[in-house]
């Protein structure tokens, strides 16, 4: 539970180190708590890789990071902007206009107290009860600070382990849809800067075939190139080549570590530890919904402080 | 006489042929402006059930379409022809030509199977298309439209095929109410020669045409769509 005001979030958040910024992200399927409060910042040029066993969250925190899975709780902040709802929990001024807030200061308790008595016993069930002004609040805090969904998710290069090239257009009209539907680029921009990304990995031929003739390795490449066709901001990764054939991997990571040294920001979830010691400028432990133990790759692979990272790299590196 | 020169003679000399022509044209037309219909008003609703939000509006059409759908498939076709022609217009007070209002009948009752094939066709598109259109930054709607639909309807068109080729064969209800198609045709002749067994096999013979060419049309545009693929 972080105990920032909403001021600090905002400072923090808004003072662009942070290009990415997640606030104690919480998300539940049913009665599975899958994700129990994730906090981190990723800066420009930061390649972020998030490993951990099968299970524990790490595609659900990339999913959450562009909101193709709404957080339960928690806020999501691209570059100084908020991109999902506002959680009061985490700006203690909004907390503060709540009913219950002032029930329980009328009742003696002190400010932090009663602050702390809403967060830790989770008083706050449902918004209309804590009165018009707590709705107020929040929705102005959210008209101050937020950003479209799809201004955001645009500005987010996502890609999938499963490729997810779209099946009835050719690659030049993967790659220039999304430019163009959403009018970054004229149609001749568009083709013009897709065909340059082709040929970069040697697959201009492939311009108008449809994905279904494509290798794995060819796909994921293209669909990498067709997230840059967006000129995103970051990229996020999740498990490239986890469905790839092994004499294809390499080209993939080859790719996505090209990106890297041009400066490319990322967050990557993968289980080629190699890879992920060769790229990483930092690296996050994912257990059970919670990070585990992060750091430089040095540190993490080198000398693991956590039992379960510990038991975790023993059966990955053999 | 035999049957066959009997069903000739009133075929030929007594212009029975202007009568099956006529009505196998009204079957055809009414099929196909059924389906047409139904594509249309189906499309709409497969939508409406697939939209995802907390509207209160579109939770109101949802419960519609819901309730649409369980009533059409609910119900036999000649029931709702006959509900149609006799409760339905009388009581809006609206006269128009029983062809219309077969027309009518058969669109929305095919509207109901079209909302349940696109509805399915829709679904059975891979989430990971929607996921990776929005995660490109494309509103839902296009990615629908430009990615979802697409496909869907690729997927659909031999489905949709064999809807066309039953409603073909259901419009032979017609003649409940008073419409001329072309099995109210050959039995007009059959009563009027008291000779039924060649315009009946005939009629027999003139549906399993018409449902031959439909296959065989489907399967040619199911192939192009195909190969369309794999350039
Ligand atoms: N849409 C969903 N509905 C219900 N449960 C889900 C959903 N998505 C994920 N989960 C559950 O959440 C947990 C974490 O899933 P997630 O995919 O984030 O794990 P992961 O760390 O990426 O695992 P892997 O290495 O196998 O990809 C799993 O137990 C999974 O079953
Ligand atoms: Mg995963």
């Amino acid at each position: 539970m972080t105990n920032d005001n909403s001021n600090e979030v905002l400072q923090e958040a808004s003072n662009s180190e942070g290009m990415i910024k997640i606030q104690n992200l919480k998300k539940s399927f049913g009665k599975a708590n899958v994700l129990k409060g994730i906090t981190t910042t990723i800066k420009k040029g930061e390649k972020v890789v998030i490993i951990g066993p099968s299970g524990s969250g790490k595609s659900t925190i990339l999913r959450c990071t562009n909101l193709l899975e709404e957080p339960t709780s928690g806020e999501i902040w691209l570059d100084g902007k908020l991109i999902n709802e506002v959680d009061p929990y985490n700006h203690d001024d909004i907390l503060k206009i709540s009913s219950t807030f002032k029930k329980l200061t009328a009742e003696g308790y002190s400010e932090e107290l009663a602050l702390a008595e809403i967060k830790n016993n989770i008083l706050i069930k449902s918004d209309f009860k804590e009165g018009r002004e707590f709705v107020k609040a929040k929705k102005e805090f959210k008209k101050a600070n937020s950003i479209n969904i799809n201004e955001a998710r645009a500005r987010m290069g996502m890609v999938f382990q499963h490729f997810n090239l779209f099946n009835n257009l050719t690659v030049i009209q993967n790659m220039i849809l999304a430019p163009v539907q959403l009018k970054r680029k004229t149609k001749e921009e568009a083709i013009a800067d897709a065909e340059k990304l082709l040929d970069r990995i040697g697959l201009l031929d492939k311009r108008d075939v449809y994905p279904s003739t494509l290798s794995g390795g060819q796909k994921q490449r293209i669909a990498i190139v067709r997230s840059l066709c967006m000129n995103p901001e970051i990229m996020l990764f999740d498990e490239p080549t986890s469905a790839l054939d092994p004499e294809m991997v390499g080209e993939v990571l080859d790719l996505i570590q090209e990106l890297a040294n041009e400066g490319m920001t990322m967050i990557i979830v993968t289980h080629e530890m190699g890879f992920a010691k060769k790229i990483g400028t930092r690296v996050m432990f994912v257990d059970q919904g919670l990070v585990a133990e992060s750091g430089t790759p040095e540190e993490l692979f080198g000398n693991p402080k956590n039992a379960r990272l510990k038991d975790f790299l023993s059966k990955v590196l053999y | 006489m035999n049957a066959w020169d009997i069903f000739i003679r009133q075929f030929i000399e007594k212009e029975g042929y202007t009568l099956v022509l006529q009505g196998l044209g009204t079957t055809l037309i009414i099929a196909v402006a059924g389906l047409a219909i139904g594509l249309i008003i189906g499309s709409i609703l497969a939508i409406v059930k697939i939209i995802p939000g907390k509207n209160p509006f579109l939770l109101v059409l949802q419960r519609f379409a819901d309730v649409y759908v369980a009533l059409f498939r609910g119900t036999p076709m000649v029931v709702q022809l006959l509900v149609v022609h006799f409760v339905l217009f009388p009581s809006l007070g609206i006269h128009i030509l029983s062809e219309i209002e077969g027309t009518i009948a058969f669109g929305l009752n095919s509207a109901a199977y079209v909302c349940e094939i696109m509805r399915g066709g829709i679904l059975s598109i891979d989430k990971g298309q929607t996921e990776a259109g929005r995660s490109l930054g494309l509103s839902y709607s296009t990615t629908m439209i430009k990615i979802v639909i697409p496909q869907a309807i690729k997927n659909v068109i031999p489905t949709m095929g064999n809807e066309f080729i039953s409603l073909v064969k259901e419009t032979s209800v017609l003649s409940f109410i008073a419409v001329v198609d072309v099995t109210k045709a050959f039995q007009t002749m059959a009563n009027s020669s008291y000779e039924y067994v060649v315009p009946y096999l005939m009629l027999a013979v003139v549906y399993l045409v018409i449902v031959l060419i439909a296959t065989f049309v489907i399967r040619i545009l199911e192939r192009r769509l195909r190969a369309s693929d794999k350039r």
